[in-house]
Order: structure tokens, then sequence, then C-alpha cells
């Protein structure tokens, strides 16, 4: 949600100056503790630990028109570096997949990388799976983060 | 009982019967005089006005340049392109047909075994062929010239035409900077028959080379000339953006589009899924699908797109190629292009701007009509080869006139310059 929304519904909530002041605390620790209010992700997704943030570099996501996107891996240390990340899309309900097949070329920064090659080709509801293996999870299965969405 | 009586059960039977079945056919069920939100939305998606600007080609660095598409222009209706003297790209693409030719299968030196596609907003796909084995829009201009059943060219001769007309030599320089000074043989081909290509082995490497430069420019300038052909606002577009200008659910608006139309309309965006697939503002998703068109009789069902990925990587004049402008990394959808089992069968939606300007239909001209077109889709057979992704649908025929009603508010003449449309 944006930032500006969100103060706007800060206003409207603020009635009686006890709310107003306990809204305001809780703004203060919000910001002390470094997450932003102002996370303007196009997707998200968590399991087992691990959180999975997508910012499109065509926003709003489209059809039709094939972009990239950064995708930001996150645990309880900080950012996710050095993952194998794959990630697939498809519709549940027409049982196929994306037009294309998108690949993870580069860690832009720590936990940040550039999946190239996302094209969507239908309206309706889309499936994207996420399969993850980190240095800490090495061995095991993947992590599988679904998130689904609509377009 | 009586025989009298046993008749009169029969008759109302009968009659009961007849009722229905005239029912079935013909009774058209109130619908909502609303459109829900996600109706709008997909409404206004659908409209021209929502058709983003023509993205650049970064494999042809000509391709808005405006001397290129003036070559290309006189290039697209030039006769000499052909070895019978008979064929230019004009023959098939006809610009008074929507650039198509009515054909069932085009004809060219010889008879083909696909339906000649509308070249109408065309530019604005990533694939080109019906199997998509084409990667850009110049790629695909290369290859009916050197077809024996198209153009029946050969590559020598082609660039021995661009040196020998003193026009064309200085339209080609205006575009492309210098022509090569080489002396080109007739009738070498890499691809042509075992005279034409024993001649193409036989040239040196830098003659090879000026040929296959000049060949390639002639496509971008074709592929200019064609960035040109852009669908005009048909009725649906006005419809289509008086609703979202009041933004308005309400499904009777103005005098733009008749009842059975918006019927049509709801059906397309709904029940029937056509939108599933021809989507965005040209009425297409620019992809390939499997839905359960025959092969024509006497022909294999083709691999279509699941050999057409294959071809485009294997194809010297595709993105990643010698003679494309672009960096690698511009290449996105040659690079991550999917080419998984289900693209078996599976070929290009094609727009629907002016649909019913463009029969036959399908990637053979299988199917004569647009009526024929509809009623195979809500019967969705099973494929010859790999599945049909289209279900049955079970629409009554009403519907299927709806649906066709829709169709013709699509036709509208093309945002081209008129110019563009005749010889020069």
């Amino acid at each position: 949600m944006k930032y500006t929304q969100q103060l706007s519904r800060l206003s409207r909530l603020s009635r009686t100056p006890q709310v107003a002041f306990a809204l305001f605390l809780g703004f203060l620790l919000t910001l002390s503790t470094g997450l932003s209010l102002a996370n303007d992700a196009d997707l998200t997704g968590s399991s087992r630990g691990i959180s999975l943030e997508i910012f499109s570099q065509l926003s709003p996501i489209e059809i039709n028109t094939i972009h990239s996107w950064e995708v930001v891996l996150t645990d309880e240390d900080g950012a996710v570096s050095g993952a194998t990340l794959d990630i697939v899309g498809g519709m549940p309900e027409h049982n196929h997949g994306m037009p294309t097949q998108p690949q993870i070329t580069e860690e832009l920064a720590p936990g940040r990388y550039l999946l190239e090659g996302v094209r969507f080709h239908m309206p309706g509801l889309w499936r994207l799976t996420a399969s993850i293996s980190t240095e800490k999870t090495r061995g095991r299965p993947p992590t599988v983060i679904v998130i689904d969405f609509t377009l | 009982m009586t025989r009298s009586s046993l008749g009169k059960i029969g008759l109302g039977i009968g009659s009961i019967a007849a009722l229905a079945a005239l029912a079935w056919n013909y009774l058209v069920l109130p619908t909502s005089t609303q459109w829900t939100d996600e109706e709008q939305r997909l409404i206004a998606s659908l409209s021209l006005s929502q058709l983003p600007r023509l993205p650049a080609d970064p494999s042809n660095a000509q391709a808005d340049n405006p001397d290129a598409a003036e070559l290309g222009h006189v290039l697209y209706f030039d006769t000499r392109l052909s070895s019978a003297g008979a064929v230019a790209c004009a023959s098939c693409h006809k610009p008074e047909r929507m650039f198509t030719d009515g054909l069932k299968l085009a004809v060219g030196a010889g008879i083909g075994n696909r339906h000649t596609p509308s070249l109408v907003g065309l530019s604005y796909s990533p694939w080109f062929y019906w199997d998509g084995r084409k990667d850009s829009q110049w790629a695909q201009a290369l290859a009916p010239l050197e077809a024996k059943h198209e153009h029946a060219m050969t590559r020598s001769d082609l660039a021995r035409l661009i040196l020998s007309d003193a026009d064309y030599s200085a339209r080609y320089r205006s575009a492309f900077g210098a022509l090569p000074s080489v002396d080109i043989p007739a009738g070498a081909s890499p691809l042509g028959d075992d005279t034409e290509r024993a001649k193409w082995e036989g040239l040196p490497e830098t003659e090879q080379q000026a040929i296959n430069e000049i060949f390639t420019n002639i496509g971008k300038a074709l592929a200019a000339y064609q960035r040109k052909i852009q669908p005009g606002r048909a009725p649906f577009d006005d419809y289509a953006d008086r609703l979202s200008r009041d933004d308005s659910s309400l499904v009777a608006q103005g005098d733009e589009l008749a009842a059975d139309e918006l019927q049509g309309l709801r059906l397309f965006i709904g029940k029937a899924m056509c939108v599933t697939c021809h989507n965005g503002p040209l009425f297409t998703n620019h992809e390939f699908h499997n839905t359960g068109v025959l092969a024509n009789p006497g022909e294999l069902p083709s691999m279509a797109r699941y050999d057409g990925v294959r071809l485009a990587r294997l194809d010297p004049f595709n993105c990643l190629g010698e003679f494309s402008d672009a960096e690698s990394a511009q290449c996105t959808e040659l690079r991550f292009a999917r080419d998984t089992n289900d693209l078996v069968g599976a070929n290009k939606t094609p727009t629907l701007r002016n649909v019913d300007l463009t029969a036959p239909y399908m990637h053979g001209g299988q199917i004569a009509d647009l009526a024929a077109v509809i009623r195979h889709y809500n019967e969705a057979p099973t494929s010859m080869l790999s599945h049909n992704e289209a279900k049955p649908l079970g629409l009554r025929p009403p519907e299927l006139r709806a649906l066709e009603a829709f169709m013709h508010t699509l036709t509208a003449p093309l945002a081209t310059d008129s110019r563009w449309l005749e010889a020069p």
C-alpha cells in the first residue's frame, strides 16, 4: 500500500486524540524497526521464514508485454544472497503455463535478483510458484512460495 | 385409451417439442442491464485507445526510418521481386482486403500450405508466421522472397536488382548508407535448388556477405513499411470509450452497438471465453494455441509452434544473429521463449480487427466463414495432435449469432495514410 494512502487512512481514523496518539506511537515504532511503510512491491509472499517481494519493472503488470522483475529475498537475518531461485507461472483455471520461460540472470545486489523474460498473455487468475534454495537450506527440499494474483 | 386421445397427447408432446426447439434456436433470454466492474475493465482493455505506441524493434535499426519505409513501400508492390516477374508482397497481402487474399491457401509461384494472414497491426507481435518461426518482421519478410511457392527469387538476384536499378540504389543509400560494390552473379542462393546452392557455395565469402547485407536490408525496409499498417477505430472502440469516459455500468449506451452486438460482447468477454486469447486492443495475445483445427485433407497435422520456436532459434536472421542490430540483452522474447510439449499443434492467435473482411479463417484456411468459426469453438472438437485447449461452450444458436454480430463491430478503415495502401 502506498505511503500516502496509509496516511489518509490514518487521518480518517484520527477521531480522538487518544487514537491519534496511539497511532503516532505505532508509526514511530514502525520507523524505528526499519520496516518501510512505503513498501510498493507489486507482489509478495512468504514461507518457512523466507519472504519474497517482487518489484516489476512494468508496473502495474500488464498482459502481452515482456518485461523484467526484481525479486527480493529476505529472512530473519536480512537479505538472502546466493540463493537458487526458480519461478514458474501458470493459470490454474486453464491448466497451462506462461508463454515464456523466465530466468534469474543476475543478483543485482545482495538478496536482489533480476528475473528476465516475464510475460503474461491472458487476463484472469495467475499462480506463481517460486522454489528457493539458500545456503541455509542446502540439502533440504527447496522452500516453495505460492503467490496468486489476478490480471 | 382411445386412439383420438392418444393422438391428442402426441400432438401435445409434438407441440411442446416444437416450441422447445424454436426457443432453443431463437429465444433471446434477457441479460443484465449493467456491466460488472470486471466486465467494464475487460471492455476498456480492448479499446484501441489502450493501444500503446508501436514498440521499437531493436533488431532493425531502420525500423522507423522514413527513407526505409519509402524503400519498403516500393519493394512491397514490385513484382520484379519474383522469378517470373508476377508476384509481389501485395499479390497475397492485398491492401484492399485488409492485407489478405481471400483464398484458402496462398498462391504465389505455386500453391502454399498456409492461409495468408493479415498484416494489420502485426508489427506489435513478437513472433511471425502461424508457427512463430521468425522473431522479427524483417526476418519474416525475407523468407517468402526465396520460397519456391511464393516469390521463388534467389538471394543474389534480389541484390542484383537493388544494384542495377538506379532508383532502388538511390533509395537504398538514403536508408542504409553505402551499397557494397561487388559484381554479383545471377541465380545464387543458399536455400535454392542444387544449381543455385552450388553457385552460392562457389562465391567468395566477401560476396556472400555483400549479398546477405543487401538481402537483410530489403527485409528491414519491408518491415519499416509494414509498421505503417495499423487498424483504425471501429464502432466497438467508440462504445468502450464512452463507457470509460462516463464511468458508466449501464449496458445500453449511445447508438454505437445494437442489442445483439452488446449481447455478443457480453459472451465474448464471458461465457464464450474468446477474450482469454483474443485480448488487448488488437484482440490477440500474439501467442500460440492448439484449438483443434484439423489439418487440410491430405496433409499431416503440423507440429506448429513446437517446431516454430526451434526454427526461430536456428534462424541466422534472428535477433541474436549477425544480421540483427540488437544487443543480445534486447532479444528477450527469443532468449526466454517457451518450447514445451503443450506447444505441439499450437498456431498463432490472429487479430480480430476487421475479421469479417478476412475470410476464410485458420492457419490452413480450413473454415470458410465466421459463423462456422464460432460453431467450431462452441463444439471444441478433439485435436488430431496433442490436445485442444478450448472446451465446448454449450452456446445456443441465438448466442452464436450474437457473437458473430459483435465481430462486425470491429470493422473500420485502417489508420494508415491512404498513400501507403497503393503502389507508389
